[in-house]
């Protein structure tokens, strides 16, 4: 007999002695139920499981050192013209080449951190309703999936400090995937990407911030562009601004239309102190931008909820 | 938060056009969402007295003659006396009163902003009483809304003819704020801040309005504040707070009062500017605290005295701050019962809670139309008690706004004094209660400081003007400025804060970009990997992918995943996205079913992306070890034949662009989370030359491949990207010399890689190399062995004899 058979063999017994429960006195009846019914739930999964791995054994090995069956030609790959790259990868990888273009080493984010990383080194004071903004996920141990690339920003520091003692500066930029707990709709996914910059030199200044960022967008939207600022507020930079450029032309910009691009500003001496950097030696900016926007604004989309929907319909759009 | 310019206007001389203001605002001070234009809100809307009222009989009408001065509207008629005829509904239209005219061919100012707007005619009422447009209420007027009765202006302030806009300063534009850019400004959430403000992006000196500044004298000789606390003036009224930290000043006053819930008898400026704020007039002791809530950013609130003191069951008032306890209960002025939480601040009266601190009054001690006295509250509180309390009951009135962004402890007396003056009411009690004392804050910095963090040449005498104009004192100490910083900023501490205010109040659009000199970067490596995988996929028809990096439990178990090795998030959107993900080949395998559906008839999957497993424990910087990895998954709905070697030949062609050779080795029931999904008999665990794991290729167990509903025809696998970058092989051996092609079949029942190592030992033998690639594996039905061929490319002349000995292998 095989050991479905048996299981089921079981569970007619189970059954049977359900049968029995007449007999049983009223005020034990319902005792005796449970108990029953907990032995055939038992049963039940057991005969889920067997079948479940009866289904995995029926299984024929083959030789996995071949390159192709007995008797079969050997597979093809398909035709590039069904392939695809994902247009935020595309993109994000262009961003990168330009900064890289300009100095720029690239870091990638981390996916998963912590309190200390993602809040606490970037000077946000312990319980600083600052942090609700950020409307973080986080798991039973209290760790993070980062809600913005600046998470990092303490690590590169760290890590990049000792160019500074070799009288070089620090130029990192920090691509990666982010987190919000946020409801999803058309412009709102709870992931996307940002990409954030960090610049720290003995002589760097506001000037040199707003020059770097002007080059950046003037070089990926090939064309001379005016730039604006507002002021703005991070616990981690200070000052702090908003940095809009001129709409491009390619993107159907007119005179007069800006476009809110990303917020930055001069490093919080309080940021620099916690990665061993003394802010009275060195000074540095750093910069966070969406990447999804970006990546928008080119193609002309307007949901954001296609990058993570894996609906080839969309991604074979982008060769 | 909505700014009206008029009434910024009140307070700082504004001489460059609205757009460069808004403009200027945008760049130095906060953002401007929108901008709500009121211009032409109240054109053709007039002040009329009504001069006769006579009531239309069996109706709720009345017909009223009305006088409206020297307005000439075409089309309508005067009759002899010069008068105008309009039907008005209202109960309160008499003789005498000075009324709003809406005239004819006015819209009518509450349905501007309707798609389509109410315009006002000239119509016959019951069928014979000509009415020329309609007196308006203030409902109508976009003032409130409350449709009980018609606005009544009071002679004083206007008179026939005269235009509503002009008299009552309407022709307006309202700021749209967005509040989250002034998080950290509390000083800005009132009208005189936000004006502080401009003055000073304009370069202007800001008059402190007298109230604010000056040491403030309660009518009738009260009590005269001083200011370096802590301190408590005496009176009868006690007020205790348990912890300083939850409530830093409390100033409260007992004022007598009449008709506590009357409202204005006439239109009046404080209900206009608390509607154009966005709020609602409610009456008059309500409209005074919010109007100067508006004004300062110092809310207000007004307790029944006489109920608090029944509530506290004594004759005097105490007025007991405290954190609430567990399990407490207070009914608020909404109906709504809260059950309180630990940092909730309660105010009680001697113990008996009757407000919920900065965020809304209780039932218990509402002002009604019996109040005879009220409580007058002025305080501040930890805002970050009030954002929890905010947070968990969901209270998101003006008030808590304000107090979340940590309203400033100066403001309380005086704002406290210009209400009980705006009352009109008569001060019985007052105490103010200092738990901290005023510390002034004192800021060194050097001008050069301020130049070289923004790159600019600001001249000391201009740094010094454009911090004055906005309340800092400064004592210019040759070498560096010594700034007091006022009371209202509570957001300086160091010298980048006063860096950054020059840097914004002279406009960051001002620093003059440039560039610094660069250096060489570094490549990222594995950037770079992943940048020459993309080429290669898309070469070889594969599609990128991007997907959460969260799964479903239930999407992991039936990967074969134990959803416990996954770090929970403990507040997901949805249980879809409640555990990080493992591996990347279940989330594939979900789009796969996806695509399969739409239909998409063949297609290979993949995505490169971080992953994280509980058992890979924490690394140095004591956060969960993660790991590159890209996984492919491939599917066909009609495929037939072994879809395994398929998966395997894009495996082979990354692996080989790359330089690494692999071995495929059977898998044996691998227990690792990555393997999970790949059914053991069908799935080879790749290695490279040393051993290490790169990573495994298969088919999907059948239980994985049913419970994602995918054809058959199904395979993939997934590569640890961190192992590849490391095994990445250096250069590829080019060879130009001479060569011999040959085809090889071979009768065998071992496995192809069994062969070709017989074959690469019996050619290494014979000291010659080859170049091996397959050609076919043919097998008769019902036979053991296979007849395996493959092609050979010598690199040099071959004499017959290795073929012979090749041919004889098995």
């Amino acid at each position: 007999m095989t050991e479905i058979e048996s299981l089921k063999q079981e569970l007619k017994k189970v059954n049977a002695e359900y049968a029995g429960i007449r007999n049983v006195p009223a005020e034990e009846r319902a005792e005796f139920g449970r108990k029953i019914n907990a032995k055939k739930q038992e049963i039940l999964a057991k005969i889920v499981a067997t079948e479940k791995k009866m289904l995995d054994t029926q299984v024929e090995p083959i030789d996995v050192t071949a390159f192709c069956a007995p008797n079969e030609s050997i597979p093809e790959v398909y035709s590039q013209e069904y392939g695809s790259r994902h247009p935020l990868a595309t993109e994000i990888d262009r961003v990168c080449e330009i900064y890289q273009m300009m100095g720029f080493d690239v870091v990638e984010s981390r996916q998963l951190d912590d309190e200390y990383h993602m809040f606490d080194s970037l000077n946000f004071a312990k319980e600083h309703p600052a942090r609700d903004g950020y409307d973080t996920f986080r798991t039973e141990e209290g760790l993070i999936p980062p809600a913005h690339t600046s998470t990092m920003q303490h690590r590169v520091l760290k890590e990049y400090r000792d160019k500074l003692a070799q009288g070089k500066n620090i130029a990192v930029v920090v691509p990666g995937r982010v987190y919000r707990n946020e409801d999803v709709d058309a412009t709102h996914e709870h992931t996307f990407y940002q990409c954030e910059g960090v610049y720290v030199s003995r002589e760097c200044n506001m000037g040199q911030m707003l020059g770097i960022l002007r080059e950046f967008f003037e070089k990926y939207y090939e064309q001379k562009l005016e730039i604006r600022t507002q002021p703005g507020y991070f616990p981690f930079t200070e000052p702090s601004l908003e940095f809009m450029i001129e709409k491009p032309k390619s993107l159907g910009g007119k005179k007069g239309d800006f476009l809110e691009m990303l917020g930055c500003g001069m490093i919080h001496p309080n940021v620099l102190k916690m990665a061993g950097i003394d802010p009275a030696e060195y000074h540095g900016f750093a910069w966070g931008g969406g990447m999804d926007r970006l990546v928008m604004l080119k193609y002309g989309l307007s949901d954001v909820r296609a990058f993570e929907s894996g609906n080839l319909s969309f991604l074979r759009n982008f060769r | 938060m909505k700014i009206s310019l008029n009434w910024l206007r009140k307070y700082v001389d504004i001489d460059i056009s609205d757009e460069d203001l808004i403009r200027t605002i945008g760049a130095r001070l906060v953002e401007v969402e929108g901008v709500i234009d009121e211009t032409h809100k109240y054109d053709s809307i007039y002040i009329v007295r009504v001069e006769k009222a006579e009531k239309i009989p069996d109706t709720h009408l009345t017909l009223c003659q009305v006088n409206v001065g020297d307005v000439d509207i075409p089309k309508v008629q005067k009759n002899e006396d010069g008068l105008v005829q309009v039907v008005c509904g209202a109960p309160n239209v008499r003789e005498g009163m000075l009324a709003v005219w809406i005239a004819p061919g006015a819209v009518v100012p509450a349905s501007v902003h309707e798609d389509a707007p109410f315009v006002i005619g000239k119509r016959k009422m019951l069928g014979k009483y000509e009415s020329n447009g309609m007196l308006a209420g203030a409902d109508e007027l976009d003032f409130d809304d409350k449709h009980e009765k018609i606005a009544e202006v009071d002679s004083a302030v206007a008179q026939p003819g005269d235009t509503l806009a002009e008299v009552f300063g309407l022709n307006d534009k309202i700021l749209d704020i967005e509040n989250k850019s002034l998080t950290h400004r509390p000083d800005c959430f009132g009208v005189i801040g936000f004006a502080r403000e401009v003055a000073g992006i304009l370069g202007k000196k800001f008059v402190e309005p007298d109230f604010l500044h000056e040491e403030t004298v309660f009518p009738e000789g009260f009590l005269t504040v001083e200011k370096d606390g802590p301190a408590s003036r005496d009176a009868t009224l006690d007020i205790e707070i348990t912890n300083a930290e939850i409530c830093p000043r409390y100033t409260g006053a007992v004022l007598k009062v009449t008709d506590a819930t009357a409202e204005d008898k006439y239109l009046s400026e404080i209900q206009i500017l608390i509607a154009k704020s966005g709020m609602m007039p409610v009456s008059r002791i309500v409209d005074v605290t919010n109007y100067l809530m508006l004004l300062t950013g110092q809310p207000l609130h007004a307790f029944d005295y006489d109920k608090f003191l029944k509530v506290g069951g004594k004759d005097t008032a105490k007025i007991l701050v405290r954190e609430a306890q567990p399990g407490e209960t207070l009914e608020l002025l909404d109906g709504k019962t809260i059950e309180c939480i630990p940092s909730d601040i309660l105010i009680t009266s001697n113990g008996v809670p009757v407000a919920l601190a900065g965020a809304m009054g209780g039932k218990n001690t509402e002002i009604d139309e019996n109040t005879k006295n009220i409580l007058l509250e002025a305080a501040t509180f930890s805002l970050y008690h009030l954002r929890k309390t905010q947070m968990v009951h969901g209270i998101f009135t003006e008030a808590i706004t304000r107090f979340t962004k940590g309203v400033p402890m100066s403001g309380t007396f005086n704002v406290l004094a210009e209400a009980v003056k705006e009352m009109n009411a008569k001060p019985l009690e007052l105490r103010d209660k200092a738990c901290v004392p005023f510390a002034t804050n004192m800021v060194e910095v050097l001008v050069e400081d301020i130049n070289r963090l923004l790159g600019t040449e600001y001249s000391r005498g201009l740094i010094i003007k454009t911090l004055e104009n906005v309340g800092f004192m400064i004592v210019d100490a040759g070498d560096s400025l010594q700034v007091t910083v006022p009371a209202w900023r509570t957001d300086i501490h160091i010298k980048e804060d006063i860096i950054e205010e020059v840097g914004r109040l002279l406009g960051y659009d001002n620093i003059v970009p440039t560039l610094p000199l660069h250096q060489t970067a570094e490549p990222n490596r594995m950037w770079e990997l992943k940048k020459r995988i993309r080429e290669m996929m898309w070469r070889l028809g594969a599609n990128e992918l991007l997907t959460y990096s969260f799964a479903a439990g239930r999407l992991l178990e039936r990967a074969g995943q134990d959803p416990k090795n996954s770090y929970k998030i403990v507040n997901s959107i949805s249980p879809e996205l409640q555990y990080v993900r493992q591996s990347i080949v279940p989330s594939l395998l979900d789009k796969a079913y996806v695509n399969q559906k739409i239909p998409f008839d063949t297609f290979a999957l993949y995505e490169m992306n971080k992953v994280y497993q509980k058992e890979w424990g924490m690394n140095d910087e004591k956060v969960p070890v993660e790991k590159m990895q890209m996984g492919m998954v491939l599917a066909e709905r009609k495929g037939i034949g072994t879809a395994y070697y398929k998966a395997k030949i894009y495996m082979a062609n990354i692996l080989d662009e790359l330089n690494i050779t692999a071995k495929y080795l059977p898998m044996k029931d691998g227990d690792e989370a990555v393997n999970r999904p790949f059914e053991p008999k069908r799935s080879a665990i790749v290695i490279a030359d040393d051993g290490a794991v790169l990573g495994v290729v298969g088919e999907f167990k059948n239980s994985v491949r049913r419970s994602f509903k995918l054809a058959e025809y199904t395979a993939g696998f997934e590569l640890n990207l961190d192992t590849v970058l490391q095994k990445i092989g250096g250069k590829r051996d080019i060879y130009l010399g001479e060569v011999e092609k040959r085809d090889l079949t071979v009768k065998t029942t071992g496995t192809y890689a069994e062969l070709i190592d017989k074959i690469n030992t019996l050619l290494m033998q014979n000291s010659v190399k080859a170049i091996i690639t397959p050609i076919s594996i043919y097998q008769p039905e019902g036979a053991e062995e296979k007849n395996i061929s493959v092609h050979l490319e010598f690199h040099q002349k071959i004499d017959d004899n290795i073929m012979e000995e090749l041919e004889k292998l098995s």
